[in-house]
């Protein structure tokens, strides 16, 4: 074989590669999407072709499921919890970013670090508190526990963005007399807009998906999405056309906002340790 | 407003709220772990233990190692697999073009499905009746075709894995795509023109300059599977029996299955620990990019 011809084939054995990752990553969604499709009967059989029903995306929402009482909970605590996370968030960013604070690796750190501690370690005095306070099982105590999970993330974000506006046109606008709090409205703010609007999808998401709080916390009246899938296992066994349609009704609007701020998504993950 | 009253006052609220968020419930936790704590006895917490909880969960709980045996197995076989396949597929999809930004745009989707749904659809896709994986070894290796997946100890723990590597390789495979864009083309070309091979300048190039990113990558993703829950819940809920019990599980079923708050926030503690270690080192990369010049 020429140099040439080798080259060629290596380069068919890459895409052939290429499309079986990006098949195989898919397969799991494929597989929900398809069963939510499937009459009860047909989604106990391995068939694929079948005569497509909607009827699951209706099932859900109504008794004995609900659904729709769930999804009014996840979108109220997913909302307020960015509500609060935002502005919060970027106050702090803007101070880190633009100004040397005593102990501000420290905060930092520690902020970091409250990321990685397991959700099950700070859980336990959130239970005993909200029992003791009358807050179990309500759409407050979900979004008090989900600020921790999203302002660190928000903070780093943040910080990111508001690092890479240049300093220039805030210093020039400070030397013509306008106040700090004047330049962060009129200048720092609007520039920053589109990485708000990132760090608040991506904190969507993550309030959103959250499931551990959820399941400790709520058992009726504030139970989430995600923790709604459990109603789907019956005694019969899993109802798997309608845990399908569940999850594909959970996760549509999430891939739209992913793909929306897919550019920064490594970067909210990684904390901008990696650029 | 003077600056320097008003850089601590924009920061004022962000640690208030991380403070009462998280700060001041792993401290009270830490509290809890020193007192015999049971949900069902009415005040919480009870007497005083000192190090009691601690040592109930060294010296006369099983399962408490199982699950730390489970928690270390777990974090390393994930780490490992998700961390070269990344690799590969990073080195894959790195070169660009249409196909291959197509498929990194797929590799976003992942992210949108919550661990607990990754969880769920796993767990319909191995059930030995219609799962899809009966299906697909019903044609290409008919002796798997019939097994019990998730009821089979090693084979549920394989399960899990599959889920947690599956959900995870997009995201690391992302990261070190970018880490594969920052490293200079032309010594590679350099390397190429002096006739080393292919797998030459992986290993003596591009592997050494991409060190500082897998480190991240690896501390990440350790810090994920150490903590891992909602997939495992959803998939096996830890078992059969305990085989695939999590540190995260077994705290979960200790608090609120048998209300021993105490002592599992001594477990929780005993977690924290790692956690700490894996943190410190994740910040020495942050930070130390932060104050190159």
């Amino acid at each position: 074989m020429t140099g040439k011809q080798k080259k060629q084939m290596w380069r068919a054995i890459q895409s052939v590669l290429i499309v079986l990752a990006a098949f195989i990553m898919l397969v799991p969604i494929i597989w929900i999407f398809l069963a939510s499709f499937k009459s009860h009967v047909e989604v106990y059989q391995l068939r694929l072709f079948f005569t497509p029903t909607l009827e699951n995306y209706g099932t859900v929402f109504e008794e004995p499921y609900n659904l729709g009482a769930k999804l009014f909970n996840s979108t109220i605590v997913a909302f307020i919890t960015v509500i609060f996370a935002i502005p919060i968030a970027t106050m702090a960013a803007y101070s880190f970013s633009r100004f040397r604070l005593k102990f501000e690796t420290t905060i930092l750190v520690v902020i970091l670090a409250t990321q990685f501690v397991p959700a099950v370690v700070i859980i336990l005095p959130f239970f005993i508190m909200f029992r003791d306070i009358g807050l179990l099982d309500t759409r407050i105590g979900l979004i008090l526990v989900n600020l921790a999970i999203v302002m660190p993330f928000a903070i780093w974000m943040i910080k990111g963005f508001i690092d890479s506006i240049p300093m220039d046109t805030e210093e020039a606008a400070m030397v013509d007399g306008s106040s700090r709090l004047q330049v962060i409205k009129n200048i720092v703010l609007p520039m920053a807009a589109p990485g708000l609007v990132t760090a608040s999808i991506f904190c969507f998401i993550l309030a959103w998906n959250e499931f551990l709080f959820a399941l400790f916390l709520t058992n009726r009246d504030a139970v989430t999405l995600p923790i709604g899938l459990a109603l789907f296992r019956g005694e019969e066994g899993d109802l798997w056309n309608l845990l399908s349609a569940a999850g594909i009704i959970i996760m549509a609007p999430m891939f739209v906002l992913a793909l929306a701020i897919r550019k920064y998504f490594v970067q909210g993950m990684t904390m901008g340790a990696v650029r | 407003m003077r600056d320097q009253t008003l850089k601590y006052l924009l920061v004022l609220p962000a640690v208030l709220v991380v403070f009462a968020t998280a700060v001041w419930p792993l401290i009270e936790s830490l509290r809890f772990s020193f007192y015999q704590g049971r949900t069902d006895r009415g005040d919480f917490p009870q007497n005083w233990l000192g190090f009691e909880n601690y040592t109930w969960a060294f010296l006369y709980e099983p399962p408490f190692w199982n699950s730390v045996y489970v928690t270390a197995l777990y974090t390393v076989v994930t780490v490992v697999l998700t961390t070269l396949f990344a690799l590969g597929l990073a080195m894959l999809l790195a070169p660009g073009g249409k196909l291959r930004s197509g498929v990194q745009t797929l590799l976003i989707l992942p992210f949108a499905m919550s661990p607990a749904l990754i969880g769920v659809s796993f767990r319909f896709m191995f059930n030995p009746e219609f799962g899809l994986f009966d299906a697909f070894f019903g044609v290409v290796f008919p002796p798997l075709a019939d097994v019990s997946w998730l009821a089979n100890p090693d084979l549920a723990f394989a399960v899990i894995v599959m889920a947690d590597v599956w959900g995870w390789i997009p995201f690391l495979t992302l990261v070190l795509i970018g880490g594969l864009a920052s490293v200079p083309q032309d010594t590679i070309e350099a390397a190429q023109v002096d006739g080393a091979s292919g797998w030459r300048v992986f290993k003596d190039v591009t592997l050494p300059q991409l060190l500082p990113v897998l480190a991240v990558v690896i501390i990440l993703k350790a810090i994920f599977s150490l903590k891992t829950f909602d997939q495992v819940f959803m998939l096996t809920n830890g078992g059969p029996g305990t085989a695939t019990q999590t540190l995260s599980h077994y705290i979960y079923i200790t608090s609120t299955r048998y209300g021993q708050v105490g002592y599992a926030a001594s477990v929780a503690w005993l977690m924290v620990i790692p956690m700490m270690v894996l943190t410190y080192f994740y910040a020495k990369f942050v930070f130390k990019k932060d104050d190159a010049p």
